[in-house]
């Protein structure tokens, strides 16, 4: 069955890669997904992959785009640049994929969008926060993300807390590598300019993948800050959480903590189930309900549910959802799939995503995503949800 | 019989080798070629392992420090300092070949898995700096943007026009990676290559007839670190970026499994195992998520089976049949 | 660097801290140097057992028993002992061909189980992180000066010196400790002497398997179970025996003690130190004290 078809493709692909023309008549249009399947960022990769699958599934239903369905070609990028940059590469080399929509890290997504460039295919990168993916020296016509930022991120932390006139001092804790240096960064740069009178008294740098924060849980206590700005994300979140409670952490700072990574979603709630740090404040991509919640995501949180039978669902399915809708909306109105016309007709687009409209900018191609910031209170099951979720429009925040 | 055999020595292999290597562009795909670039780098590199592992009988389980370093030199100088692909290329060799000598200095005073142990702490040492070093390295997410070096000659080769650029520079990597790999076999056929090998087969006794085992260990050391360095260049170029992961010790771990794989006592072991093992992991990732598992299960009947790797393997099978015949 | 005064709650704070540390990581790098002492085997799938054990707690926490103080301790007795049964298995039928080989070929061996190991979890349990809850009874903690000493924690220290110490006489005082040590320091006069040496050795490596079992069982409530982690705690063991010299049981304790603190004083110093910590820790031993702390230099 795969031959026949990979056979079969390959007559007219070779015809069009000598023409200059780059479709496949009839053919479906293959999208290469490259995320982690395995690893602790396969806790963020997989329901997002879900995301893409039951999007895909809606659309082929639906008669797909311009009349062809859309194909998903998925690779484990095991959360490295290294994997990803060789799953990518075999992806469009290989299997001739049309488009790439993936990357979970932000050591994979500026990676990768070498790789985009350098084949001309499009890029859209779902989840990437580093500001380095789209920042003007890297930027090129085939790289667009649908993710928030790091400077979003460290920029909304520092206007919650900021929110507190009792705090005086503040401490950061972050893993050492690119996405927590530069979130504390601009956090530290934006409670400087919002509230001169707050100091940072700690910034605490444990390694990514450490096993034991309590020497990083201990010292930052001993400097007795009134809030703490964290970015503890995945698995990571869950350690730290787990060892932090009991040293009474969250007691001595009455919870005023403001956790980025996503530390809101259902992956880290369930995970965590009663040793949540309930009172904390946490982001979270997508959420089941909230204020103001229009129908649309009403509807789509309900085929969510049945597409992947678990409920409360995963916030990760609707990063790679809206990233695809990007990319056939964006298809769509170039009326092909040609890598420039789609990336000229992303520009500046605007959909109608499930939680409402969703703008990709021209002069970054980096969408307006914000957040949704609330309490992490304990629900009736034990486990923790957002309370008085507030989606946090970015807008203001991006440069 | 015995002619047959004389013959097969007399063949020279890695002429023979690289021309085969190089007929790769004109009939293959672009995955194939770009395939065949990456088999080529390994072949460097575990060859370059193999001349501490089956020639010098030290097992370095760092060795991807050099490679990594190699990789950061080259890539950065090309792209940062516009330096030309050749020079940047010799200076990350060089660069994996100065770290070896200082790294070296300290392991070749260990033995065994001890020594094993230090060159790995080295390889995370270089790995720590390269994923911490932000303003440098680029930290965790490296440096994305080696460019692709410019090959004004060989425009004429009569591939796929889409081919061009990746036939270009796999053919002038196949050269580079042979031109190291035939150094690396004249080294090893050499007196200094016998002496590395009497170390091997027993330290002790060599020091006792006057052997300076630790100079010569550490020789062997830095030439291996400077091939590494070289191949590392090679693969950044390939990759388009330098990445912290190529310094760690898993990468080391890799190409010990080639030569392993491909038989140790054998110099062109390291290099049938590279591409065996990169082609069984090309066309096996395509079909399940559990290639380790398969990996897995490879080894073990290769060490239960064929404990001298596939060419050794191949060997005791030929002289099996040559007994029978 | 902040020494401007030195805190004593901090201080008494980042001990604990490195106390425990130290512990959790000589609860597994004891079966290790075990297996190293005894058997002469690098076992690089110690981690894999570690894991293993991990697993299969949190399974028969969430499936079966529930973490109550006598579930959880049903569970961490019944996962640690599906791993010494599992060690069992892998020494009878696989280990024991490999005795003989040269230790490039016994280092392959251990590297191929982690592979198989680490997708055979990756198979069964998935990739999502899991976790304990502490038992209730355990989840509260001591005030020691102003600084909290969790129960639960506690108890992993005692359980560690409690092993250390056990060793220790088990080595030292019994008839069959006397036997052990003359196998590790000569095993074949000991075959010759009559000892049936290849049911000790089984012995050996189901016991440290029970023992990597247990630390992965006992660390379900203090940390996510994820694939991977199997990779990331062997490195670390491995620094700790070699740290404190292969073969011997107090180097071991030493070197994750030694490790727990540094690790835990230093970030005071060197804020941003802790990615380069147990390398460098590694690679200063080594370079001082080639055979570790208290090893002898092998054979």
């Amino acid at each position: 069955m795969k031959v026949t078809r990979r056979v079969a493709l390959a007559l007219p692909v070779a015809v069009c890669a000598l023409s200059g023309a780059a479709f496949a008549q009839g053919g479906p249009i293959k999208v290469g997904v490259p995320l982690p399947l395995s690893g602790p960022a396969a806790l963020y990769g997989e329901p997002a992959l879900k995301g893409a699958q039951m999007f895909v599934q809606e659309l082929n239903a639906a008669g797909g785009v311009l009349g062809r369905k859309i194909e998903l070609v998925v690779r484990d990028s095991k959360a490295t640049p290294d994997e990803a940059v060789r799953v990518s590469r075999e992806m469009i080399l290989k299997e001739n994929v049309d488009f790439l929509v993936g990357t979970l890290t932000s050591a994979e997504g500026p990676a990768v969008s070498t790789i985009a460039k350098e084949n001309k295919i499009v890029l859209i990168a779902p989840i990437p926060k580093t500001d380095q993916l789209v920042a003007p020296k890297n930027l090129h016509p085939y790289i667009f993300r649908t993710a928030s930022n790091t400077t979003i991120e460290g920029r909304t932390g520092a206007e919650i807390i900021a929110k507190w006139a009792d705090v005086k001092r503040v401490a950061t804790i972050a893993h050492d590598y690119a996405y927590g240096q530069d979130v504390t960064k601009e956090f530290i740069a934006h409670i400087k300019k919002l509230r001169p009178d707050i100091e940072v008294v700690d910034s605490q740098w444990p390694k990514l993948g450490e096993a034991d924060y309590t020497p990083f849980i201990n010292a930052q206590m001993s400097k007795k800050p009134d809030a703490i700005f964290s970015a503890m994300w995945g698995g990571h979140f869950v350690t730290w959480a787990k060892q932090a409670k009991p040293l009474g952490m969250f007691d001595a700072v009455k919870n005023r903590v403001v956790n980025g990574g996503e530390a809101g979603s259902v992956e880290a709630t369930r995970a965590m189930g009663p040793e949540y740090p309930f009172g904390i404040i946490a982001n979270a991509y997508d959420l089941p309900t909230y204020k103001g919640q229009p129908q649309s995501h009403k509807d789509y949180i309900a085929r969510l549910k049945a597409f992947t039978k678990e409920d409360p669902p995963s916030s990760w399915p609707i990063m790679m959802y809206v990233a695809m809708q990007f990319l056939t909306e964006g298809i769509k109105k170039a009326g092909s799939t040609d890598s420039d016309k789609v990336s000229a007709a992303l520009k500046g687009l605007t959909i109608d995503t499930p939680f409402g409209k969703q703008t990709i900018r021209a002069k970054d191609q980096q969408a307006d995503r914000g957040e949704f910031y609330g309490v992490m209170e304990k629900g009736p099951d034990g486990i923790a949800f957002m309370k008085d979720a507030e989606y946090i429009d970015p807008k203001p925040f991006m440069d | 019989m015995s002619e047959r055999q004389s013959l097969l020595e007399r063949i020279p292999w890695t002429l023979v080798l690289t021309l085969l290597a190089a007929t790769v562009p004109f009939f293959a795909s672009r995955y194939y070629i770009d395939l065949a670039t990456y088999i080529a780098i390994f072949a460097l590199f575990a060859t370059s392992l193999n001349l501490l592992l089956g020639t010098t009988g030290l097992v370095p389980f760092g060795h991807a420090a050099y490679f990594g370093i190699g990789a950061y030199v080259c890539g950065l100088l090309m792209g940062e300092l516009q330096v030309p692909f050749l020079l940047a290329f010799v200076l990350g060799g060089l660069g994996g070949a100065l770290f070896a000598a200082i790294f070296g200095f300290f392991c070749v005073r260990l033995t065994k898995v001890y020594f094993s142990m230090l060159t790995l702490a080295c390889a995370q040492i270089v790995w720590a700096i390269c994923f911490k070093w932000n303003e440098v390295t680029g930290g965790e997410q490296g440096y994305p943007r080696v460019p692709m070096p410019d090959i004004p000659f060989l425009d004429w080769l009569p591939v796929h026009p889409r081919s061009l650029q990746m036939a270009k520079f796999y053919l002038v990597a196949l050269a580079l990676c042979a031109i190291g790999i035939y150094l690396l076999r004249r080294i090893t056929l050499s007196p200094f290559g016998r002496i590395l090998n009497s170390i091997r087969d027993n330290a002790e006794r060599a020091q006792f007839i006057g052997i300076d085992v630790r100079r010569y260990q550490l020789y062997a050391f830095i030439i291996a670190g400077g091939f590494a360095g070289l191949a590392g260049g090679l693969f950044g170029v390939y990759k388009r970026g330098v990445f912290p992961d190529y310094a760690y010790w898993t990468k080391g771990a890799e190409v010990l499994i080639m030569s392993i794989l491909g038989g140790i006592n054998h110099f062109w072991g390291p290099t049938i195992g590279a591409a065996v093992l990169i082609l069984l992991n090309g066309a096996v990732v395509s079909y399940t998520e559990y290639w380790p598992f398969v990996l897995g299960v490879i080894l073990l009947v290769l060490l239960f089976a064929f404990p001298g790797g596939l060419l050794g393997g191949l060997e005791t099978l030929w002289r099996r049949v040559k007994g029978r015949g | 660097m902040h020494l401007a005064f030195v805190d004593p709650t901090l201080m008494l704070g980042q001990f604990r801290s490195g106390l425990t540390t130290a512990m959790f990581l000589f609860l597994i790098a004891s079966g290790l140097s075990l297996i190293f002492g005894v058997l002469r085997i690098i076992n690089f799938a110690h981690g894999s057992l570690y894991m293993l054990g991990a697993y299969i707690a949190w399974h028969i926490v969430h499936y079966l028993v529930g973490n109550s103080l006598v579930g959880f301790g049903i569970a961490v007795l019944l996962a640690a002992s599906a791993v010494g049964l599992i060690g069992f298995f892998v020494e009878r039928f696989l280990l024991r061909h490999v005795y003989k080989v040269a230790e490039l070929y016994q280092l392959l061996f251990t590297y191929a189980l982690v592979l198989i190991f680490g997708d055979v979890a990756k198979f069964i349990w998935g990739t999502q992180p899991v976790s304990v809850q502490r038992p209730a009874l355990l989840s509260g903690y001591f005030d020691i000066a102003g600084v909290r000493m969790p129960h639960y924690d506690l108890m992993i220290v005692c359980i560690g010196f409690g092993i250390a110490y056990g060793f220790y006489v088990f080595l030292n005082r019994t008839s069959w400790g006397r036997i052990i040590r003359a196998a590790a320091l000569d095993r074949e006069m000991l075959g010759a002497l009559g000892t049936n040496v290849s049911l000790l050795y089984t012995g050996m490596f189901v016991l440290a398997a029970f023992l990597a079992g247990l630390s992965g069982a006992l660390v379900t409530p203090i940390k996510g179970v994820v694939p991977g982690m199997d990779i990331e705690i062997i490195l670390d063991a491995f620094i700790v025996v070699v740290i404190g010299g292969l073969g011997s049981l107090w180097g071991t304790l030493l070197g994750s003690i030694i490790y727990g603190m540094v690790v835990s004083f230093g970030i005071l110093i060197f804020p941003r130190f802790s990615i380069f910590a147990a390398f460098i820790l590694m690679a200063a031993v080594l370079i001082i004290r080639p055979w570790g702390l208290l090893g002898r230099p092998i054979r």
